[in-house]
């Protein structure tokens, strides 16, 4: 092709993609306030199909460069951990999966610019996903976001080859836009993000317990405490993974601070039963199930069997 | 491993995960919605099936099999019958470096665009609407 070909070539593409109306805008609102930020993330150089795995490893390293956090897994389980090969990539929830087993609470961040820059204000990375070409050809990509720049309107990103590579914040908006904003922030199981949502939090935490990582769910929900002291749903779950894990003193001391707060929460008057018939304590056991008042059929039938089991072998 | 051996490692960690000291304990599950307050037998079989259908499905896409069994404890309830029932429309990140047949069908399909509305006349096979 003759140079002269090219160029015209280049141009009428070029014309077309303006005339279609496709070129990005800054998906910020005018006159925002959000200010520059850098995390100092590790980088690690990108290996190809395996941006999850390298992804978790820099936010990973980070942490353990911060706190006393260490990671469960190496790079190369991480690897092992996330691939598909014939998808030739790495599932959001796998992602999750595999950062969760390495220690970290993954917490999904509201998917706008605002949670997104809550967390960098706090430095807390995020991992987003993000299509680098069109939907009708997805470039499926994870890269942890590691700052942002104010003055030139950029996202400082490990994005490829380049650590903190600026990628101007209008053509962020768009291959973010494509995966509906999602971004996981991956945080020791000691910190709180930025976010405020106590629910989503204790959902997070919650799956470290349903994955066997009951240590991790317990200091996640000791650390949350410290934001929402009364919050019964957080104090039930705290209590319930002491007892899980035979920590009897301790689960009865959160199960009876909940009754402080609620003294007819029923649940807590369940498991608190339960935990004083299994320590030789049945009457009370037995006077603390009486306090139940509700019309709901369910926590009614479950105080009817607990108060049976209780009866049955009653010591 | 054969899937067989793989269902006998599920049922085992599933109902080492499910923290229930006794049939009365009231889990965290279930006050946060994900599941009824009694303890229900139907919903640990679903739960079972779907991860014995997403190993299987791990050992089709060629994952490494010594990797299943620790990629599928991993995850939680939900996770598992959200991969068993999504995996084949489910987005999978992969990396950032251009793909090189990637880039070629996207030059070839905007070059046979522009040919075919006249700007260009790069293939031999097409025709410009203006003709």
């Amino acid at each position: 092709m003759k140079t002269a070909n090219f160029l015209s070539l280049f141009f009428a593409v070029a014309i077309l993609i303006v005339s279609s109306g496709c070129m990005p805008k800054s998906p910020l609102p005018l006159n925002n306030n959000y200010s520059s930020y850098k995390i100092d993330v590790p980088f690690v150089a990108p290996r190809s199909k395996l941006c999850a795995s390298t992804s978790i490893e820099m936010v990973s390293s980070y942490w353990q460069s911060m706190t006393p956090y260490v990671p469960r897994l190496s790079l190369l389980e991480l690897d092992e951990r996330t691939l598909i090969p014939a998808k030739g990539g790495t599932l959001q929830i796998e992602l999750m999966a595999a950062a969760r087993a390495n220690g970290l609470l993954v917490y999904p961040i509201e998917p706008t610019f605002d949670a997104l820059f809550a967390e960098l204000s706090e430095r807390h990375p995020v991992i987003v996903l993000v299509n680098r070409s069109f939907s009708w050809y997805p470039l499926w990509h994870y890269a942890p976001i590691t700052g942002y720049d104010a003055k030139a309107q950029t996202i400082l990103t490990h994005f490829g080859d380049e650590p903190n590579e600026a990628v101007p914040i209008a053509t962020f908006g768009e291959l973010w836009k494509r995966s509906d904003n999602w971004g996981v922030a991956l945080l020791p199981p000691g910190r709180l993000p930025a976010s405020v949502s106590a629910k989503v939090f204790l959902r997070a935490a919650y799956d470290f317990e349903k994955t066997g990582m009951t240590n991790e769910a317990i200091i996640a929900y000791e650390t949350a405490l410290s934001r929402w002291p009364d919050y019964v749903p957080l104090l039930f779950a705290l209590g319930n993974a002491y007892y899980n894990s035979h920590r009897i003193s301790k689960a009865e001391e959160v199960y009876r601070y909940i009754l402080l707060i609620d003294s007819k929460y029923p649940y807590a008057l369940n498991n608190l039963a339960d935990l004083l018939f299994h320590t030789q304590r049945s009457e009370e056991a037995l006077k603390l199930l009486d306090r139940v008042i509700t019309d709901d059929v369910e926590i009614q039938t479950l105080i009817k069997n607990t108060r049976k089991e209780i009866k049955a072998k009653k010591i | 491993m054969k899937v067989s051996k793989l269902v006998l490692s599920f049922i085992l960690s599933a109902s080492l995960f499910t923290q229930i000291l006794s049939a009365q304990v009231v889990s965290t599950g279930a006050i946060l919605g994900r599941h009824s307050i009694m303890d229900s037998s139907k919903e640990k079989l679903v739960q079972i099936i779907a991860r014995q259908d997403v190993a299987k499905r791990f050992q089709e896409l060629g994952v490494d099999s010594k990797a299943i069994e620790a990629r599928v404890a991993s995850m939680t309830d939900e996770e598992a019958s959200k991969i068993a029932l999504q995996i084949d429309m489910l987005p999978a990140g992969a990396d950032a470096g251009a793909s090189v047949l990637g880039t070629i069908v996207f030059i070839f399909l905007v070059l046979l665009f522009t040919d075919i509305i006249g700007v260009t006349k790069v293939f031999s096979f097409t025709k410009s609407i203006n003709n």
